[in-house]
């Protein structure tokens, strides 16, 4: 396939997720991940100088927003399907636009890099709303003819976050 | 059934009644005078020892609603000054944690260092005539500092009685979370922060003693099917009744990990302290730790009706890698603002904040009689009775012209 047409199908790939979180298909957006997946969102901060990417970033092994496995997507998932979870009742009503999207090739032939970046609109109950914004870099991987995702990095750019809670998917 | 109206009241807290006026969590006055009386007098949280554990390590952070960095300077002592530059009021550092020997202005270059003298000021000749006197002009420190088992607290009170003193035992309670091996605690890096248009009295009076939402609330997490290590919920799983504290503890590497080293617990805090169900808490006014979810956890102040919380994960220094990874994992899953147990808290307190800026919604006062009366029916360390001695202590804090006036030796806890 060349780049351009892999560009449209993985473009194609992450409008259909955001799709299915925008209506709420928690259990169809699982789907779309490998067994092994990390979906980790690393803590922001400010350092000094940032004179390093990775400044201002939280490592692997820090405490981080979401540092996340298959199973333990399934629990939020589960969770919320209760009804009780009350951050979410009434549900969120979310916009996820995605942006900017740029496909790799990775050192594996099943998988490829995907750059995009994200602004999540969500409002809730009468005048709530937040604005998320930030980048997410996946690695996608062909499984049986089908694109998952076999690992998910979030980086949103607030330090502080400006929203109650973080009920919602990325 | 009388619906009692706050003109019954006598004042703002009624805790023979178990009644608060809703005014406490609305009027700026009040808050105003919350920042005076409560945040520049008591001892407050700044930050953990290892947070800061070389020379020229800072953090920044906040007293109130008051910008503070808190150094080891040079020399390894720990210091806590205003984040403002005494020139304008520029903030002299805005990163929020980093190592550096001294801190320069950007607005006029005026530069301190970690021992928070003013040691460079440009134009001193051209502008100043060199009369400034720079020993005046240093970055306005905290009266007093003082560490108990790693954690930092300062006041801006000279007048404050001495840190242990104001714990009043409190700080036999602390020992539970932070003095349970030799090497300490330490804190791992990465702070979940966050804002809530809330009351900071509702989570501080929350992890302090409301008992009673955990089944509501966070009924969603019994409702699925969860893994053990993350949520071990009841304390009738641990076998062996000499361990029964850790029955709040996950399963797993965390639990296996506490009851082998239970005998060392024992040993440094005694049978009665290592026998308790965990421990949450608030220390008054508004930093709370969460033995079971490995948690510090701050309410900075940002307004009657605005909350920023900070919230740190907390560890045992001597812990093997493999036991720190599950602790932080666990603390992810649970608690923070993505955390299943905690993303549900905080839409409750922001509503219980908001319908008290009804005009009728204040005549109507706010119920805290949980166990009222019957005190001697719960236990020795929970119940509504901690609900109704938070808001005694903050009336007594908010009453109190002077350290005198305030009784440290009222059991609130």
């Amino acid at each position: 396939m060349n780049h351009h047409d892999l560009w449209h199908e993985i473009h194609d790939f992450l409008v259909h997720e955001a799709r299915l979180l925008d209506e709420r298909s928690f259990h169809e957006w699982l789907d779309l991940f490998t067994d092994d997946v990390v979906y980790w969102m690393p803590d922001r901060y400010n350092a000094l100088g940032m004179t390093d990417p990775a400044d201002g970033i939280s490592k692997p092994g820090e405490l981080a927003l979401f540092e996340e496995t298959k199973e333990t997507l399934h629990t939020r998932v589960a969770r919320l399907a209760t009804g009780l979870a009350w951050a979410e009742v009434p549900p969120s009503r979310t916009r996820h636009l995605v942006t900017n999207v740029q496909v790799e090739p990775s050192d594996r032939e099943s998988e490829v890099k995907v750059r995009s970046n994200f602004l999540l609109y969500r409002t809730q109950l009468e005048h709530s709303q937040d604005l998320f914004a930030g980048t997410r870099d996946d690695v996608l991987r062909k499984v049986d003819g089908k694109w998952k995702i076999a690992r998910r990095t979030i980086l949103l750019d607030q330090t502080v976050l400006s929203s109650a809670n973080l009920s919602v998917f990325f | 059934m009388n619906t009692p109206a706050v003109s019954q009241m006598k004042k703002l807290v009624d805790t023979t009644q178990g009644l608060l006026d809703r005014q406490i969590f609305f009027s700026q006055e009040i808050y105003q005078q919350e920042l005076e009386r409560i945040f520049a007098r008591c001892w407050l949280y700044l930050g953990h020892e290892s947070q800061i554990s070389q020379p020229n390590d800072f953090i920044a952070t906040y007293m109130g609603e008051d910008p503070i960095l808190l150094c080891r300077g040079s020399d390894g002592r720990i210091r806590a000054f205003l984040n403002m530059c005494r020139h304008r009021g520029n903030r002299v550092c805005r990163a929020d944690q980093g190592n550096a020997k001294d801190f320069m202005c950007s607005y006029h270059g005026w530069t301190y260092n970690t021992e928070g003298r003013l040691i460079g000021v440009p134009g001193m000749k051209e502008i100043y005539s060199g009369e400034l006197d720079m020993d005046r002009w240093g970055l306005v420190p905290v009266a007093q500092l003082d560490i108990f088992k790693g954690l930092i607290f300062a006041t801006f009170d000279q007048e404050a009685p001495p840190l242990l003193e104001y714990l009043n035992g409190q700080d036999r309670e602390l020992s539970i979370m932070f003095d349970r091996r030799a090497g300490g605690t330490e804190v791992i890096g990465g702070v979940h922060k966050w804002v809530m248009n809330a009351n900071w009295k509702y989570a501080a009076d929350n992890f302090f003693g409301d008992d009673g939402h955990h089944t509501i609330t966070h009924m969603s997490v019994r409702r699925v099917p969860v893994d053990k290590r993350y949520y071990a919920s009841t304390n009738d799983d641990v076998s062996d009744e000499k361990k029964r504290g850790l029955g709040l503890i996950a399963e797993g590497v965390i639990r296996d990990y506490h009851i082998k080293h239970f005998d060392e617990l024992v040993e440094r805090i005694g049978p009665e302290l290592a026998d308790r169900p965990g421990l949450v808490t608030t220390v008054f006014p508004n930093v709370s730790p969460n033995f079971t979810r490995h948690m510090i956890r701050v309410w900075h102040p940002r307004g009657p009706d605005k909350t920023e919380i900070w919230s740190y994960c907390v560890v045992d220094k001597d812990a093997p890698e493999e036991v720190k990874k599950a602790m932080r994992l666990h603390l992810t899953q649970t608690f923070g603002p993505a955390g299943n147990l905690e993303q549900d808290d905080m839409n409750n307190w922001v509503q219980c904040t908001s319908t008290a800026r009804g005009l009728i919604a204040r005549r109507y006062p706010q119920n805290i009689q949980a166990h009222l009366g019957h005190e001697d029916k719960i236990g020795p360390i929970g119940g509504g009775r901690r609900l109704r001695a938070f808001y005694a202590r903050w009336e007594m804090m908010m009453k109190a012209d002077n350290w005198s006036q305030v009784d440290l030796k009222t059991k609130y806890f």
